[in-house]
């Protein structure tokens, strides 16, 4: 076995494995990386069940802020039960058992007195298909803050229950804008969100997370069902909001892996994270013959 | 597109790229046989074939182009596509410089007597050969072994472009002593004919210098090919 020359800071190594070498190899020489930046998720031997299927298995990484990371894999590798894992969407499964540890800003996620309701304001999830309220433009966007009671705090609501409408109107133009959907919507925001094309009712969803003030975005195959140029709004976006949030991304796209993330995170069949490390080293020169024959095309 | 028709296009180009570069040599070390020889024929053959070359350059650098654009080649996929790209016009080089020994060849009477052309066009036909066999088989150590054979041509180049200067110099030193005893019948170092030859065959010394600069291009991008390796590369 070859030393792995491992740099803390940019995490790139030195040394490559070749074909028959195993994943336990590769797994020594990755679990050193260290993304550049500031940790906000510490993922530690994170295992899943549903039932008796062991979904996933002895997870391990660190993601860092404000950066995008990828989870990239086969159907039924465990990505997505992973990114679910992060701000325990996975509770609401019955069958669903979970062990290890996630901490979320060095506090432990699965502490059993966390404030799911808080947590899951802070780590935001954009599913697969768009999925608005059957409301108008402006109620998608302000449900959540008059929910958590972020739009109501004025004299007039607090004297007499008026709803706050300045409040409410910055936010949702705030939250809009940020998802690069205002100047589409801003002379309509009263009509029915189901109105929307494909692409603009994802961003709402995105918009609508932006409103509560997350730390996280979560994203699980945000873009598999638009269209190219709906496809393209939605990855400029992401890469806007790592700007300012942290990202995670499942993705089947791995093109679109490659363009948006800074780092990729593999999984294979058998719920077991293979390889992490930046994007640009595992589309180039993964360490792993099995991830090199996955992206490629070879298997999976 | 199949997955298996996508990998046999991948092993296509790389054959294609190898049947290139074999032509491409073997034209070269024509170019420098026909400069050696004064084989003013061969010579002019290897001028009138340079579009050939250019032509199978063309048509691999547009196969590149495709693979990428409609398959998005990621990881040892895109490593050779790209050094086989950047390959491709390192030989297209190569057939160039040896269509320009093969011109002087052809307008030349005769190689300056101070360039081994021999030993020295065979040296660099030599290191781009292995080049290009590291390239077909894989080969990471002969591509070392091409960055260090070029530091050996690199330092008979500049021997050789000191003695033509040396020549020219001793030449002028005598001509003048001889115009000085005879007015000038003799013939002058800086005559338009004294001039040419010395022009070529510095001329011929930088082309060769440069085939063995290709060499190790090639040698490069094919480290890079095989491990991902840029230490070649700068």
């Amino acid at each position: 076995m070859s030393e792995t020359d491992v740099t803390p800071d940019t995490g790139s190594t030195a040394t490559t494995t070749t074909a028959g070498e195993s994943d336990e190899r590769v797994r020594e020489a990755w679990t050193e990386y260290r993304a550049a930046g500031q940790t906000k998720l510490s993922v530690d031997d994170l295992d899943v069940w549903y039932g008796d299927d062991h979904a996933l298995k002895d997870v391990s990484m660190d993601i860092p802020s404000e950066s995008v990371t990828a989870l990239i894999g086969p159907s039924g590798c465990g990505k997505s039960t992973f990114l679910r894992c992060l701000n325990r969407m996975n509770d609401r499964i019955k069958a669903a058992r979970v062990e290890g540890s996630v901490e979320f800003d060095g506090t432990e996620v699965y502490d059993p007195n966390a404030n799911l309701v808080e947590l899951r304001k802070r780590i935001g999830m954009v599913f697969q298909s768009p999925n608005p309220f059957p409301k108008s433009i402006r109620e998608n966007i302000s449900y959540g803050p008059r929910k958590h009671g972020d739009i109501n705090k004025g004299l007039l609501a607090r004297l007499f229950g008026r709803d706050d409408t300045e409040a409410e109107a910055e936010l949702v133009e705030r939250a809009l804008k940020q998802a690069a959907l205002w100047d589409e919507v801003n002379d309509r925001l009263d009509d029915n969100a189901l109105g929307l094309s494909g692409g603009q009712q994802q961003r709402l969803c995105i918009a609508r997370c932006l409103a509560v003030d997350p730390d996280v975005i979560l994203m699980d195959e945000p873009a598999s069902a638009l269209d190219p140029i709906a496809t393209s709004k939605i990855e400029d976006l992401v890469e806007e909001l790592a700007e300012e949030y942290t990202v995670v991304i499942v993705t089947h796209n791995m093109q679109q892996a490659a363009r948006i993330s800074d780092q990729t995170a593999v999984f294979l069949t058998g719920g077991e994270l293979i390889e992490y490390d930046d994007t640009e080293k595992i589309f180039e020169n993964p360490e792993s013959q099995r991830v090199e024959d996955y992206i490629t095309g070879k298997f999976g | 597109m199949s997955r298996e028709q996508y990998q046999d296009r991948l092993s296509e180009l790389r054959t294609e790229v190898v049947l290139l570069a074999e032509l491409v040599l073997e034209r070269y070390e024509a170019a420098v046989e026909a400069a050696e020889a004064g084989d003013i024929r061969q010579a002019d053959q290897i001028v009138r074939q340079d579009d050939e070359i250019n032509r199978w350059y063309l048509e691999l650098e547009g196969e590149c182009i495709d693979l990428i654009a409609r398959h998005q080649p990621v990881a040892s996929d895109l490593r050779l596509i790209t050094a086989s790209f950047k390959i491709i016009t390192d030989l297209e080089r190569i057939g160039d410089l040896a269509t320009n020994l093969a011109g002087r060849t052809e307008y030349d009477a005769g190689i300056h007597p101070a360039v081994d052309i021999r030993s020295l066009g065979m040296t660099a036909a030599e290191m781009a050969d292995t080049a290009v066999e590291a390239y077909e088989r894989d080969d990471a150590d002969a591509c070392r072994t091409v960055a260090a054979d070029d530091d050996a041509l690199d330092s008979d180049c500049e021997a050789t472009t000191e003695a033509i200067i040396r020549d020219l110099i001793t030449e002028r030193a005598a001509s003048d002593a001889t115009k000085s005893a005879d007015d000038g019948v003799a013939e002058r170092a800086d005559s338009p004919a004294a001039v040419e030859k010395t022009t070529r065959g510095l001329l011929t010394v930088r082309d060769i210098e440069r085939v063995g600069d290709h060499a190790v291009n090639i040698a490069a991008r094919t480290l890079y090919m095989l491990d991902n390796n840029e230490a070649l590369l700068y």
